[in-house]
């Protein structure tokens, strides 16, 4: 696990200033704030319906914001195109998954290997696409070769699926990666081999964002995490510390 | 008898399919139903016919100009109607149509009907198929058909745009989350489309002279196979192709011609009351809304 501290990289990563977003008459996300430091990984947590999918549709631009700030590097990306924001190095997952269902899985890496930061990254060159998404399904624990990575990504079970989001991430060569609910409907043996991929990828310094019920998991490894409810920060800092704040225990004890 | 019906049928079937295609293609890949797309098929024979006669420039040099000029219109289409209306389906059918609408009545106003307004045939004379002749310019319609419909395939499983294609189709989100640009993909899709159907028009059009009424049965032959094959999909437009080519050409040989037009209008009903999402349609929900 990596230690950032303010003191060490003043200048944020990701800084979200006074977000707010309504869908008719319900304010999804209201006023939401919080810097990311490079190398963090920052839990978002919050009863179902506190804005979570929201917030992360207005960092990565498939929901336009109706005020407030996005910055990324520095870079005033508020309301940017997602495709523009993916070309920046955010990559997402989804809560539901999205896989290209007709394409083999494999090639549902392909689509992110052909963006043109995949190229400008590594020297003007694709590469062999096909080896280096197979390198990247093994890396998120497919078996190498193995059946599965042929067959159209539609037919695949949960938990392959997931992992599948997971790499359509990784194959962008993201600097922040959001992922959201990604342990939800994995077992505990496959949230075993999980874990340990993301743990890599903070050893490796790329930052995370991470949406998650599963407390316990997410405790383990994030640096801080930010509380929702009703679109509102009830809370934000250290996970153990954030869990005794009264709001946040009547948050989720009120709706469980 | 028998022979004839199957010779012609099955190029009757395959004009069908060239004419689909690109409306296929352009729907399945951003959900834009294009309904000036007959009128971009007899645009592109217009063209032709002005860069030739009017201009002198040899026929295949005319041909393959037309075809980047109405892929060009097509582009121009998606940027500047488009995508003011993108989402709303029927702002989106609504446009185009009246485009199509536009283009085609300018031509009728600027007199462009008569039987001068033909195309060359690409080669002249016929062969002998048992005992029914079949003209070379059948033969090349058959050829580039299906060289189309292969080259369409590799293309959508092998190349990075028809990757990206595939991808936005499938899952617009997730593609937009991958860095691509739905609406320049969609864009190109429809261009894409637009100049299929240039070349859908280049290659059957000799048969006949140019007329702006074709623009209208073309639309209506495309979307009767697209609804039967099943909105995007590529097997189930060569499927409703031969479908609705062989029951063309039955209706034609004992009903006679004027018939043709109400089979693609009956198969349309039949299959919407039967089965709405097509033969090969995936879109279930229309399925269970019925």
């Amino acid at each position: 696990m990596v230690e950032t501290s303010q003191t060490e990289s003043p200048q944020p990563l990701l800084r979200v200033k006074e977000l707010s977003k309504s869908f008719g008459g319900v304010r999804a996300v209201v006023a939401v704030s919080f810097d990311l430091y490079p190398g963090e990984l920052l839990g978002v947590i919050g009863p179902n319906g506190s804005g979570k999918t929201t917030l992360v549709n207005l960092i990565t631009g498939l929901v336009k914001p109706d005020a407030g700030l996005v910055e990324y590097q520095g870079r005033n990306i508020t309301g940017w195109m997602p495709y523009r924001v993916a070309r920046l190095g955010i990559a997402r997952t989804f809560q539901m998954v999205r896989p290209f269902a007709a394409l083999p899985a494999f090639k549902n890496l392909i689509i992110p290997l052909f963006s043109p930061r995949v190229r400008s990254l590594s020297g003007g060159k694709y590469g062999d696409r096909d080896s280096v998404a197979k390198d990247l399904l093994e890396e998120v624990g497919f078996e190498r070769d193995s059946s599965v990575t042929y067959k159209p990504a539609g037919s695949l079970p949960h938990g392959y699926l997931k992992r599948l989001e997971l790499a359509k991430c990784l194959a962008l060569r993201p600097d922040l990666i959001i992922l959201d609910e990604l342990f939800s409907g994995l077992s505990i043996a496959e949230l075993a081999g999980i874990l340990p991929i993301i743990e890599k990828l903070l050893v490796g310094g790329t930052t995370i964002i991470m949406i998650e019920h599963r407390l316990r998991e997410l405790f383990r490894i994030a640096n801080r995490v930010v509380v929702l409810n009703y679109g509102r920060v009830i809370a934000q800092g250290k996970p153990a510390d954030v869990m005794e704040q009264p709001d946040v225990k009547e948050a989720y004890l009120g709706t469980e | 008898m028998l022979e004839v019906t199957l010779i012609y049928g099955f190029v009757n079937s395959v004009i069908l399919a060239l004419v689909a295609l690109g409306f296929s293609l352009t729907f399945g890949i951003s959900g834009v139903s294009n309904f000036a797309y007959g009128a971009m098929y007899v645009l592109a024979g217009y063209v032709v016919w002005i860069l030739m006669h009017k201009l002198a420039i040899p026929f295949f040099a005319a041909a393959a100009l037309s075809v980047v000029l109405t892929a060009g219109l097509g582009a121009a289409l998606y940027w500047f109607v488009l995508l003011r209306v993108r989402g709303m389906v029927l702002s989106e059918v609504i446009a185009t149509f009246g485009v199509g609408l536009a283009i085609l009545e300018l031509f009728r106003y600027l007199g462009f009907t008569g039987f001068e307004y033909t195309l060359p045939s690409f080669t002249d004379g016929s062969i002998m198929i048992g005992s029914t002749y079949l003209d070379y310019q059948r033969v090349w319609i058959v050829g580039v058909g299906v060289f189309l419909a292969v080259g369409l395939y590799f293309f959508t499983h092998y190349t990075k745009l028809g990757l990206a294609f595939r991808g936005i189709a499938q899952e617009e989100k997730t593609a937009l989350s991958l860095g691509i640009n739905s609406d320049r993909v969609a864009g190109i899709s429809v261009a894409f489309g637009s100049g299929l159907a240039a070349v859908a028009a280049i290659l059957i059009l000799p048969r006949g002279t140019i007329s702006v009424n074709e623009g209208y049965d073309v639309l209506i032959n495309a979307m009767a196979v697209c609804i039967i094959g099943g909105l995007g999909s590529t097997p189930g437009v060569i499927v409703a192709s031969f479908i609705i080519g062989y029951a063309q050409m039955i209706t034609d040989t004992f009903l006679g011609p004027h018939w043709k037009m109400i089979v693609s209008l009956v198969a349309i009903l039949l299959i919407l009351v039967i089965k709405p999402s097509g033969l090969f349609g995936k879109q279930k929900e229309l399925e269970e809304r019925m």
